[in-house]
């Protein structure tokens, strides 16, 4: 197996103030390709930031981290942006559908954004996986008129239209009831298992956490344990 | 091409879903730029439409398309509204203009070159006892008895009014000797037998009156006229703006003047005519009221005070009659026996007017007042006397036959325009100062008869002191006895050699050319072409020439282009503001945007997207809206409040029209605009970075 996602010694800081916070301290870790992995630990362990530099959304202060063996820190913001559009995607905890565009639009963005695909093939692909989450029918409506769930599937639905080899999720069922949750992180599962994407989420959720493949423990911007479940 | 049409179409989506879920902030910058776009269009509609009838105004009644005078001038030329000493501006002189005008008509675009002068002088006027004794003596020259009664009877009546000023100022007067000897010589001239047999009214007779009996009746002020002498039949041919109302034009090699219409209607026209004629204009034209209007609650009290402008022109026998065509009007006669007095007190009633009464006194007044009167001081045939002061500094008096009465087409409200006579060139030459072949022989003549002798320097003392010899006084009575009745006329020909105008002194001259658009170009090569051939000369365009007026276009269009430029500020700096605020709610969304891909460059587009949307809307409403003003004030005509704008409307009302050029370029210039100047606010909504997108709401 190739590790997709490598950290090296990674170390991130930010000012505040006068004074630092070192968010993330000493990270090493491999996640190798088609995992289903958790970052866990409790508010301000450092998750979210961890998530931003593999989703490419931030460099690192020291160390580097590597996408698919490419190093990022010295990357450009242009290169940044091509790299996340063609080679990740993304689940927010609050769904971030752009609320001006109906279901179709928002799974079709991304594909837009990358302009290489013709209305054929976007029509095809973007439907295949309205399909595939369940929301043919909601297509022609716009995000405020979905339920959570189905806002977060509409959001699983875009970050899957690129077919990116990554897919970060940060506290995807954060803002959803259990019973929902549960079918999120079931969808997502069959989504690994069926097109092989890695999938790294966090949540601080026991419930969620049991369903992952591997949990990444973090204490105080550190890695605690990284356990195979 | 499919996808970039499917992002075009993306962020069009977008922004038109953000501008309409934003539409209170969309409706508010969109009102801003249509406003802006409104007062653009009109404004610049509306300055074309005034350059160009300010341009008729200004080429086709005086200026035309360049004027060349004197590079030696030490004002620059002003054919409107003048600025220099008592509105005389020193622009030099063009001694020979021909050899300006053979080089410049060499010029293939110049059609035409008009030799000018401008200039003003003092009109003489007499009071109407004047007048009257002119019309008597021009009577006894035409032997018609009955005229000649009239005439006399006319001067007897004055002598009466005179009488009773006298009276009335008795108690006035400091000096009871002057007053006496005053009161001497009108009981002279009010004897029956003074004036009773036509045949032994004499020229010395008719000098008394003039000298001793006409100035008690008072002084009127010496009104100042501006003129410009011209080659009379050069300009008619060049000047479509001249218009002829009455009289007739001058004719090769006549000397004369043509005078405005606005000037004789303000200067030289009847007091009661003009006050009525105000009052009128101001009630129909302005929809004035007396009561309401303090100017004309002016005018009607000076009216009223007015009765002796009437008076003084009738005779006995017209002064009954009109005293019994008023007490039929309803105006009764109070004052006893005396018709003076009678007449008096009814006229002051007659013009006492209000709004109830006004019309009906108005039209009253020309039909049974007017024919009686002497309407205007100067009418075509009389001839009147100019003096001007040189520029030697010496006076020069000119009599000069009134030929016609003008006005300027489109401009006939125009103070502006309506101050400006015409007169030969020959004749503004003299006044100027400039010695003619006419008046060079006017004066070896007068040399002759009087016997003056060329006195050179070297024996100036000689001559003119001679040796010494006592001194003799005469007494004051004896001069006065000695002296013969003079012949103070002088004695000019009525015409001149029509070559006279080909050559010689002008002050400027008029160039009209035949391609007017190509004023500029021309104006060069004409300097440029005079200077080969050493002569130097300044050339304006017919908009500096015509002085501030001309300028008048360039001051509105740079104050338009100033409020224009302050609008579009205002309007952006809101545009702007209110993306940089917009953003801090749509941070998420554009975090988002960012971290599922989207370049910054997208962002930017987003956003120039949006404000190119609202200004392309706004600016097209508001160019809509400016041209359904426009067709409709072309329709109902833009009134010119004011003189001066009446000359820059080139009329009474501006039609203005659509100029479609304006109308296409400025939505699209304003868009552009608007869009480049959210360039800084949408950079700065780039800058969101896609770590935001987790950003929870507040």
């Amino acid at each position: 197996m190739t590790a997709v996602v490598r950290i090296s010694s990674v170390e991130k800081i930010y000012p505040l103030g006068k004074t630092q916070v070192h968010a993330l301290s000493g990270i090493d870790m491999d996640i190798q390709e088609g995992e289903f992995t958790t970052i866990a630990g409790p508010s301000g362990c450092g998750k979210s930031t961890l998530l931003n530099l593999i989703g490419c959304m931030d460099v690192p202060t020291s160390g580097e981290v590597y996408i698919e063996g490419r190093p990022i820190a010295k990357l450009s913001d242009r290169e940044l942006t091509k790299l996340r559009l063609e080679k990740l995607g993304f689940i927010f905890q609050s769904f971030n559908l752009i609320p001006v565009l109906t279901v179709f639009q928002n799974v079709e963005f991304p594909l837009l954004l990358q302009g290489r695909f013709s209305r054929a093939e976007r029509q095809q692909k973007v439907s295949a996986l309205l399909a595939e989450v369940d929301l043919t029918a909601q297509q022609s409506q716009r995000s405020s008129e979905l339920s959570g769930g189905q806002r977060q599937r509409v959001a699983i639905a875009r970050a899957l239209v690129t077919g990116p080899r990554i897919v970060l999720a940060d506290e995807p069922t954060a803002n959803l009831d259990s019973a929902t949750g549960e079918r999120i992180i079931e969808l997502m599962k069959t989504i690994n298992r069926t097109h092989k994407t890695t999938f790294i989420f966090s949540t601080h959720d026991p419930q969620v956490m049991r369903q992952a493949g591997r949990i990444i423990r973090l204490k105080d911007g550190k890695v605690v344990t990284g356990q195979d479940s | 091409m499919s996808s970039q049409l499917g992002q075009l179409r993306l962020i069009s989506s977008v922004a038109l879903r953000n501008l309409w879920l934003d539409r209170f902030r969309t409706t508010i910058v969109g009102a801003l730029i249509a406003f802006g776009a409104f007062l653009a269009v009109i404004g610049l509609s509306l300055l074309n439409d005034v350059r160009a009838s300010m341009r008729a105004s200004i080429t086709q009644s005086v200026a035309g398309d360049l004027q060349i005078y004197s590079a030696n001038a030490k004002d620059s030329l002003t054919l409107f509204g003048g600025s220099g000493f008592m509105g005389r501006t020193d622009i030099g002189n063009l001694p020979n203009f021909a050899l300006y005008r053979d080089e410049i008509l060499r010029h293939p675009n110049v059609a035409a070159f008009v030799p000018m002068g401008l200039d003003m002088a003092v009109l003489a006027r007499g009071n109407e006892l004047d007048d009257s004794l002119d019309a008597l003596r021009s009577a006894i020259k035409g032997e018609d008895s009955a005229i000649i009664a009239g005439r006399i009877a006319q001067v007897r009546f004055q002598l009466e009014q005179v009488g009773l000023e006298l009276t009335a100022r008795r108690q006035l007067s400091a000096d009871q000797a002057e007053l006496e000897q005053q009161e001497r010589d009108l009981k002279v001239a009010a004897a029956p037998e003074f004036l009773q047999d036509a045949s032994k009214i004499d020229e010395a007779k008719l000098q008394f009156l003039e000298t001793r009996i006409a100035p008690l009746s008072g002084e009127k002020l010496p009104t100042y006229i501006q003129y410009f002498g011209t080659d009379i039949a050069a300009y008619l041919a060049n000047f479509p703006k001249f218009h002829l109302i009455e009289g007739a034009v001058l004719g090769p090699g006549e000397r004369g003047i043509m005078l405005s219409r606005k000037v004789r209607d303000e200067q030289l026209k009847n007091s009661v005519a003009k006050l009525f004629d105000k009052i009128h204009k101001r009630l129909t034209k302005r929809n004035q009221s007396i009561a309401g209007d303090d100017e004309c609650r002016r005018f009607a009290s000076d009216l009223k005070k007015q009765y002796q402008q009437i008076l003084s022109y009738l005779d006995r026998a017209d002064a009954e009659e009109l005293s019994r065509r008023l007490t039929d009007l309803g105006i009764a006669a109070v004052g006893g026996d005396e018709l003076v007095q009678r007449l008096s007190h009814q006229l002051t009633l007659f013009l006492t007017v209000d709004d109830s009464n006004f019309e009906q006194r108005y039209a009253w007044f020309y039909a049974n007042i007017a024919p009686k009167i002497r309407l205007y001081e100067v009418s075509p045939g009389q001839t009147i006397t100019v003096r001007s002061y040189t520029r030697s500094g010496y006076i020069k008096t000119l009599p000069l036959k009134v030929y016609g009465i003008y006005n300027f087409d489109g401009l006939e409200d125009s103070d502006l325009a309506g101050v400006l006579n015409i007169m030969d060139l020959v004749s503004f030459r003299e006044l100027y100062g400039q010695m003619t072949e006419a008046s060079r022989r006017e004066l070896d003549v007068m040399r002759a008869q009087v016997g003056i002798k060329d006195v050179s320097a070297e024996n100036a003392e000689t001559d003119l002191f001679g040796s010494e010899r006592p001194a003799t006084t005469v007494a004051v009575n004896d001069i006065r006895k000695a002296a013969e009745p003079l012949s103070v006329k002088p004695r000019l020909a009525d015409h001149f050699d029509p070559q006279e105008l080909q050559r010689g002194l002008a002050l400027n001259a008029a160039i009209k050319l035949k391609d007017s658009g190509k004023e500029e170009k021309t104006q060069q090569e004409l300097i440029a072409a005079l200077e080969n051939r050493g002569l130097k000369a300044n050339i304006v365009g017919w908009q500096k020439a015509s002085g501030i007026v001309g300028q008048l276009v360039n001051i509105v269009g740079g104050t338009l282009v100033f409020a224009l430029a302050i609008i579009f500020l205002v309007a952006f700096v809101i545009v702007n503001n209110s993306i940089i605020v917009g953003t801090l709610n749509r941070t998420r969304e554009i975090g988002t945007m960012r971290a599922i891909g989207a370049q910054r460059s997208l962002i930017v587009n987003l956003f120039l997207a949006e404000t190119g949307i609202t200004g392309f809307f706004g600016a097209v409403s508001g160019t809509a809206l400016a041209v359904v003003v426009i067709l409709l004030a072309g329709r109902l005509g833009i009134p010119a409040g004011n003189d001066i704008v009446t000359f820059i409307f080139s009329g009474p009302r501006l039609y203005p029209r659509v100029h479609w050029a304006v109308v296409t370029t400025a939505p699209i210039l304003i868009t552009i605009v608007a869009t480049l100047a959210s360039v800084y606010a949408a950079r700065h909504a780039a800058k969101i970075q896609p770590a935001d997108a987790t950003q929870e709401k507040e």
